[in-house]
């Protein structure tokens, strides 16, 4: 019996070994030299850490490829470290700043507290999302993504368009940032039909590239009388698509939509791609870069409608004319201020807030 | 959050049929998990095999367009790998736990180079016809028969192979071969059995297994690859292996368990009950916690289970 508890220990112990591995690690041998606040750095890498592979068309793919194109644009080299996973990346970001990384950008929430301890450790420069409380002189900069604003307007988009009245939203983990879209989305399907309901599920803690999952719960929805899915879930939304695909192809079915964060996949899914919401981050890291050369790194860079750093993409052309003034209207008072989403990043105030919206 | 309007029968049928389905490849990896243990081969590869079998089934249906030869694909990659681990634990007689995590590593990296390296940044889906098949009549029993008898190929397959698996252990030579060199080799290897060679078989057919089972994800059901799609269901089906007692019927149990209570915990966001997420994710991984506690001291272990044989040494 003892051997036979001693070889599960070893089985639990491997478990935990393989993760750590996958996670990747590997010693670094120096650090690159500290930013000094108001001193301008030139930086001749930029790297960026996102937690998984950044094929996925989703939230890892827009940063790899924002980096690679403000690389190509400075004349720097870009480096990916992908699939960092969602555990401790202090490894990662060793062997980074060794290779000589001037700027890391750290891409996922669940990087906001290793990387300032990482940047006050190392002197390297990094960047952190949603995190204003680490912003550090020279040292830490954090990126605000007023995701609930271009959600609203994916809210408006919905409410104009689901004939069963039921919405659906899938998330494949309760990030700060889903969590922001989820509050904007849910305000702007109210204030574009009163009478919907919203329907709102949880793939898993990070089931990120969960697809099978994905596409499960998205069956469920839409099961429930859902036409229109928002789906936030990178890796995980090709399993919603392949759902709502296999819904339409059903004799009777109800067609039914599909809204997608981040990612252009109108070539191969635009007959159910409504819109998607587009994060464009090549504006924010090339002024990091300015700020870096300049002295004055380590602030808050916010991407939001007004500037363009998140939008919709193009509307469907064949969209009703009311519907797309409907969102351009929402669009134009988000602008002009007249208009203000609520900002909630902490899942269950979240879900106080959808409650509140769209009561039993 | 507002699901009080839901058409209850279509829903609890779409619950029950979610459960199912993402309890075939679970029955599927942990059918051949199964036989592997019962020869004394523990396989932590099965999520790298898993993964092999998901990407060599998908880019093979992709350039033939064809799902049978997909699945064949999916299978004879799952097997391939399955004699690597054979060759490695059972002729070299390498450690089998530090064996499975290089497979499952190595199967992880190879598919997301592969993947990238052939397909870029685009991730194409397949357009095969893989058809739902509705049994006549039972697919007709209210709720229940569209989610148990409206399924594709692979679905009634999986089920199918339970009392299939079932038979070849308990009531075949190969099966009793099987027991045998995993309960006692030496014992095995003196009535005349050979342990090599039944133990590349249960290598084999637990590698196709998993690779059947990454298959039927990439080819069947999604129709797509993704790198890590398996998301820790190798190791999800080492579980229920032993959670099942290696017996085939308790593994589909476990298995199918584990999908309704992962479906349920879906539902129950959709109707708008007020339970936490996190109870909500750790529902399945509950109720397969019961299910050990309540069967503990109902099933022993195979003696020789990750250990190696070598004929005259103990």
């Amino acid at each position: 019996m003892n051997r036979h508890r001693g070889r599960l220990g070893i089985i639990a112990a491997s478990a935990v070994l393989v993760q750590a591995t996958l996670s990747g690690s590997i010693l670094a041998q120096d650090a690159t030299p500290a930013a000094t606040p108001g001193a301008g750095v030139t930086v001749e890498q930029i790297a960026v850490v996102t937690p998984s592979a950044r094929t996925n068309q989703g939230w890892d793919q827009q940063a790899a490829d924002a980096v690679d194109s403000v690389a190509a644009a400075a004349g720097i080299e870009p480096v990916v470290a992908e699939n960092g996973g969602y555990d401790d990346i202090t490894p990662i970001l060793r062997d980074l700043a060794a290779g000589g990384a001037g700027l890391i950008i750290c891409h996922a929430s669940g990087y906001q507290t290793v990387c300032p301890e990482f940047a006050a450790e190392s002197g390297v420069p990094v960047a952190v999302i949603e995190n204003p409380g680490a912003v550090a002189p020279g040292l830490v900069a954090d990126i605000e993504t007023q995701a609930q604003e271009v959600a609203y307007l994916a809210g408006v988009l919905a409410g104009n368009t689901t004939e069963t009245g039921t919405v659906g939203v899938v998330v494949s983990g309760e990030p700060p940032t889903w969590n922001y879209m989820t509050v904007g989305f849910a305000e702007g399907l109210k204030a574009a039909n009163a009478d919907a309901t919203m329907l709102y599920s949880v793939i898993g803690e990070a089931a990120y590239d969960d697809a099978a999952g994905a596409k499960r719960v998205t069956e469920q929805q839409l099961a429930a009388d859902a036409d229109v899915i928002f789906g936030m879930g990178d890796g995980a939304s090709f399993g919603m698509i392949q759902a709502i695909e296999e819904h339409n192809a059903a004799e009777g079915a109800t067609k039914a939509w599909f809204i997608d964060v981040i990612g252009d996949k109108k070539v191969e899914h635009g007959d159910v791609l409504l819109s998607s919401v587009l994060f464009d981050y090549t504006g924010i890291y090339t002024q990091m870069l300015d700020d870096l050369a300049a002295g004055t790194f380590g602030d808050i860079y916010t991407m939001d409608v007004q500037n363009g750093g998140v939008r919709l993409l193009d509307l469907p052309e064949d969209l009703a004319q009311e519907t797309k003034d409907a969102v351009a209207e929402a669009e134009a008072a988000i602008v002009d201020g007249s208009l203000t989403v609520s900002a909630i990043s902490d899942a269950e105030e979240m879900k106080a807030k959808v409650a509140e919206l769209f009561p039993e | 959050m507002n699901g009080s309007g839901v058409p209850l029968a279509a829903f609890v049928t779409a619950m029950l049929a979610a459960g199912l389905v993402a309890a075939v490849p679970l029955v599927l990896a942990a059918l051949g998990e199964a036989v592997g243990e019962k020869s004394g081969l523990l396989n932590l590869g099965i999520e790298g095999m898993m993964l092999a079998g998901a990407f060599f089934g998908f880019l093979a249906a992709f350039q033939t367009g064809s799902a049978v030869l997909g699945v064949l694909g999916g299978i004879a990659a799952g097997a391939v790998l399955g004699l690597v681990f054979a060759a490695l634990t059972v002729s070299l007689r390498v450690d089998q736990v530090l064996v499975g995590l290089a497979i499952t590593i190595f199967g992880g990296g190879l598919t997301a180079f592969l993947y990238r390296d052939i397909f870029g940044g685009q991730n194409p889906s397949l357009n095969v016809d893989a058809p739902r098949i509705a049994i006549p009549l039972l697919s007709r029993i209210p709720v229940a028969g569209p989610a148990m008898f409206n399924q594709g190929v692979l679905f009634y397959l999986a089920f199918a192979l339970v009392p299939a698996f079932a038979f070849v252990l308990a009531r075949t030579r190969f099966g009793l071969q099987v027991r045998a060199v995993g309960e006692y080799p030496f014992a095995a290897d003196a009535a005349g059995v050979d342990v090599t060679r039944t133990r590349y078989l249960a290598a084999l057919i637990a590698g196709s297994m998993a690779g059947l089972a990454g298959a039927f994800l990439a080819v069947a059901d999604l129709k797509i690859f993704q790198v890590g799609m398996t998301v820790g269901m190798g190791f999800i089906a080492l579980a229920l292996t032993m959670v099942g007692g290696w017996n085939p019927y308790r593994i589909l149990l476990a298995s199918v368990l584990f999908g309704l209570l992962r479906s349920l915990g879906n539902g129950l966001q959709i109707l708008g009950i007020d339970v936490r997420t996190e109870f909500i994710t750790m529902l399945p991984y509950i109720g397969i916690m019961i299910a050990l506690a309540i069967l503990a001291g109902r099933t022993s272990i195979p003696a020789a289970l990750g250990i190696p044989y070598a004929r005259g040494r103990r």
